[in-house]
């Protein structure tokens, strides 16, 4: 920390909230509070005089409320700045603090919080996790029994800066602990409360555990754990440690711990799974591990950044396995616990990727960004003629489109990742994918249905999943049906009703709708929209009295080549079990519905020109002789 | 080892029945049962994450002769603790109801009907927090096909509320706690007091 603060090129805001965030990458408006300290920055020398003098006592939330802080403070004595603060919440406004400040006259009692606008061009996000509150879990009885006590407590009463300088003792009377029990999975590992595991808290157990048995080695400390996990490099030396220095690990979550209400001993009643019996210990102090949880402000935080949240509410990564540091939104970046519980080397591993990620974009003069981005076609935008819509806006998964009533929406091409769910979802098709405009998809399923269509089966596939399934299946050597046309989208959000109509339309024998895996989606949500699609597409031509098989919706990963021979497969089965003459009847009888759903196709702009250019080339090129 | 044969489809026959949907959520903590009443009063062998893990390996002779599936009594002490909202007594009953299907009796406790004297006024019916009593047809020495109670062995628990409950002493419990021995121990309990 004060490292960082004597490097000129960094600038520590502390005590400032984050208001406002606009713009884009490269090109960030923040707007910021800095919040009033009542001492000024450029006076105070840190000497402490002031908080000697200060007579109001409140609870000292560093120290988990174990210890008192005066009104005005510094929440450590290692902080960075170090300039004190008062708390107008607590001050009686005695002004005995200016008195003791003398001639330094740095407390200042007519500061004001200051709203500034920077530019930034890329941001990090590191805000951290919370911890869980045991108070609602009563079995474990913390709040009411003195002696049970949380890791952040035990953390600060065995500091040698925290409130007892050090000593190592219990709350009820003020002796050191004999007996110490440390029960893991508080909270977490619990659908009651938090589903996730919070990662670091075994290990955390057990660094807590040899700490102590290292300085008092007649301490009897026993863990409990529903399963120890020690995975990374080290870790499991360090549990081997642990056992070997004589510390009792015991399988088994307790259900109960009671209290002698007399001497404030517990006893924890647990099963030990190895022995199959319920076993009942006394301690003398017991350290319950709760779960990381998000930061209490992480919502509010999420929609000022503009970042969605994974379940259970940490900031969502833009993918899981292949960019877990970057945020969906270009520019913003995740470091450490923010974006999941992770321990002391994942955050600073984390941390430096993100710092490499944003200096990326600090030494670019542009930033590229992949091609295929949306455009509006502003004369054709219902939204300019004062009628509300907003689906497009709905439906990105990035916030890229800027939605008003009464005037046409407008997609921030900085922002847009190009998945092309606002073209498949506006119902006026008013917006168009650059490279994937309905003109060109429709050319090629004109030219991919030229010949015989009822035999054809036509795929849609996006491009980073279903696409490299086929590509698998191909390179793999499964066989399939040598009917099947391959047409590839970005986004099973981008596969547009209007396509698939006009496939039927075409004749088509069967259209096969393929994506990713909703948890493997590319565009956070487009697999969502695309899969609510399917549905809806399914439900009507279940009504209009398609033979079942001729439409097929299925999620195919780019590992999933032997799946996606076997779903042609089928589907060709499922085609040839429908005799000839029924289904060109079907087809004929379809025809009418289908053209009735696509009137207004050819008031896209380019589409009319481009199907009859694709005809003309389409039929020159079968009327030739195809040399041998 | 017969106990070690295993049955087929024992896992989903048990999340078949309503109750035993979870069972395989089971990550083996033994919260419920260290929260157990009845292995902390009665059995200490009693265990219920034992039984699931039975369960879930497919041992069905294993679980149909454990205690855990005889003893519960759906007091649901668990229920609230378990961190994977299993609803453990659920599953217990569906085992039972197994046990019973394959002709299994249950070697403790269960309520029994003394068909020459029931008068199916279906009391017991009402009263059973099991829905382990229902009225039905059948044919009874001496009376003929007339209405009278019965019990599901597979879902009776012998709370002993039928009994209770009875007007015509014609449910009670299989071997103890019968009327006539419940009050004959409050009279000589009512002796003893008047004697102190």
């Amino acid at each position: 920390m004060v490292d960082a603060a004597r490097q000129p090129l960094i600038d520590i805001k502390a005590y400032t909230e984050v208001e406002k965030v606009e713009g884009f990458v490269g090109n960030f408006k923040v707007t910021l509070r800095e919040k009033a300290k009542y001492v000024r920055a450029d006076r105070c020398n840190g000497c402490n005089a002031c908080t000697v003098a200060c007579p109001v006592e409140i609870p000292n939330y560093f120290e988990m409320n174990l210890a008192p802080r005066k009104a005005i403070y510094v929440p450590m004595s290692q902080s960075v700045p170090l300039v004190y603060t008062i708390d107008m919440d607590a001050c009686i406004h005695c002004y005995k603090c200016v008195e003791a400040c003398g001639a330094l006259e740095a407390i200042d009692f007519s500061m004001e919080d200051k709203i500034v606008e920077e530019d930034y061009g890329a941001i990090v996000v590191a805000t951290g996790f919370g911890h869980f509150d045991p108070t609602p879990m009563t079995e474990y009885g913390y709040g009411r029994f003195p002696n049970v006590i949380t890791a952040m407590e035990m953390e600060r009463l065995n500091n040698s800066a925290g409130p007892t300088r050090g000593s190592f003792i219990r709350p009820s009377d003020s002796t050191r602990p004999k007996r110490l029990a440390i029960i893991n999975c508080v909270g977490s590992r619990d659908k009651r409360y938090n589903t996730s595991c919070s990662n670091f808290c075994c290990m955390y157990a057990i660094k807590n555990a040899l700490l102590l048995k290292q300085m008092h080695p007649d301490m009897d400390i026993s863990i409990y754990y529903i399963d120890i996990r020690t995975p990374s490099k080290g870790y499991e030396e360090f549990y081997d440690r642990a056992r070997e220095s004589g510390i009792r690990f015991i399988q088994g979550r307790p259900a109960e711990i009671t209290e002698d209400p007399d001497t404030h001993q517990l006893f924890i009643k647990s099963e030990d799974i190895t022995l199959g019996r319920v076993i009942e210990r006394e301690y003398d102090l017991v350290m319950l591990n709760q779960a990381a949880v998000p930061q209490p402000d992480q919502n509010h935080m999420s929609t000022v950044l503009n970042v969605a949240q994974s379940p259970g509410g940490w900031y969502m990564e833009y993918h899981p396995k292949l960019r877990p540091i970057d945020s969906p939104t270009d520019g913003i970046f995740f470091a450490g616990a923010c974006q999941g519980p992770k321990d002391i080397p994942a955050s600073v591993a984390q941390g430096s990727a993100a710092a490499a990620r944003a200096s990326r974009i600090l030494h670019s003069e542009t930033w590229q960004i992949e091609p295929t981005v949306a455009v509006v076609w502003p004369d054709r935008c219902v939204s300019a003629d004062g009628k509300a819509c907003g689906i497009c806006e709905r439906s990105c998964p990035y916030g890229a489109i800027d939605y008003e009533k009464g005037k046409a929406a407008v997609v921030i091409t900085a922002k847009c990742h190009g998945c092309g769910a606002c073209v498949g979802e506006c119902p006026h098709d008013s917006i168009t994918q650059l490279h994937y405009t309905d003109a060109q998809v429709l050319s090629q399923i004109h030219t991919l249905l030229a010949i015989e269509p009822e035999k054809k089966i036509v795929a849609f596939r996006c491009q980073w999943c279903s696409y490299g399934g086929a590509d698998l299946a191909g390179t793999s050597h499964f066989e399939y049906s040598a009917n099947e046309r391959g047409l590839r989208v970005m986004c099973s959000a981008r596969m547009d009703a209007d396509l698939i109509y006009e496939a039927y339309r075409l004749g088509a024998g069967a259209v096969l709708y393929s994506g990713c895996h909703p948890q493997d989606c590319h565009y956070i949500t487009g697999q969502i929209t695309g899969a609510k699609r399917a549905a809806r597409l399914e439900k009507m031509f279940e009504r209009l009295g398609m033979s079942p098989g001729r439409f097929r919706t299925e999620w195919i990963s780019a590992a999933e080549g032997e799946k996606y021979a076997r779903v042609i497969n089928e589907m060709q089965a499922a085609l040839d079990a429908i005799p000839e003459e029924d289904l060109k009847a079907e087809i004929e009888r379809l025809k009418p519905e289908m053209e009735k759903k696509l009137n207004k196709l050819n008031d896209i702009p380019g589409v009319e020109e481009a199907m009859i250019q694709v005809d003309f080339i389409v039929n020159e090129m079968l009327n030739k002789e195809v040399p041998v | 080892m017969s106990y070690l044969l295993e049955s087929e489809n024992l896992v989903e026959q048990v999340k078949a029945i309503p109750g035993g949907e979870m069972l395989m959520m089971c990550y083996s903590c033994g919260t419920c049962t260290s929260k157990c009443m009845i292995q902390e009063k009665l059995e200490p062998n009693y265990n219920p994450r034992r039984l699931i893990r039975e369960t879930v390996f497919n041992l069905e002779n294993m679980a149909f002769a454990d205690e855990t599936t005889w003893l519960c009594t759906a007091c649901d002490l668990c229920f609230p603790a378990c961190p994977q909202k299993i609803h453990i007594s659920g599953v217990i009953t569906a085992v039972k109801q197994l046990a019973v299907a394959q002709g299994l009796k249950n070697p403790y406790q269960t309520a029994v009907v003394d068909v020459s004297t029931c008068v199916a006024c279906g009391l017991c019916e009402q009263v059973c927090p099991y829905e382990a009593v229902k009225l039905v047809e059948k044919k009874v020495p001496f009376r003929g096909l007339i209405t009278v109670a019965e019990v599901d062995p597979g879902k009776c628990m012998a709370c002993g509320m039928c009994s209770a409950a009875c007007r015509s002493t014609s449910i009670r419990l299989n071997q103890e706690y019968n009327d006539a021995e419940i009050v004959q121990n409050l009279w000589s309990w009512l002796e003893s007091e008047a004697m102190a």
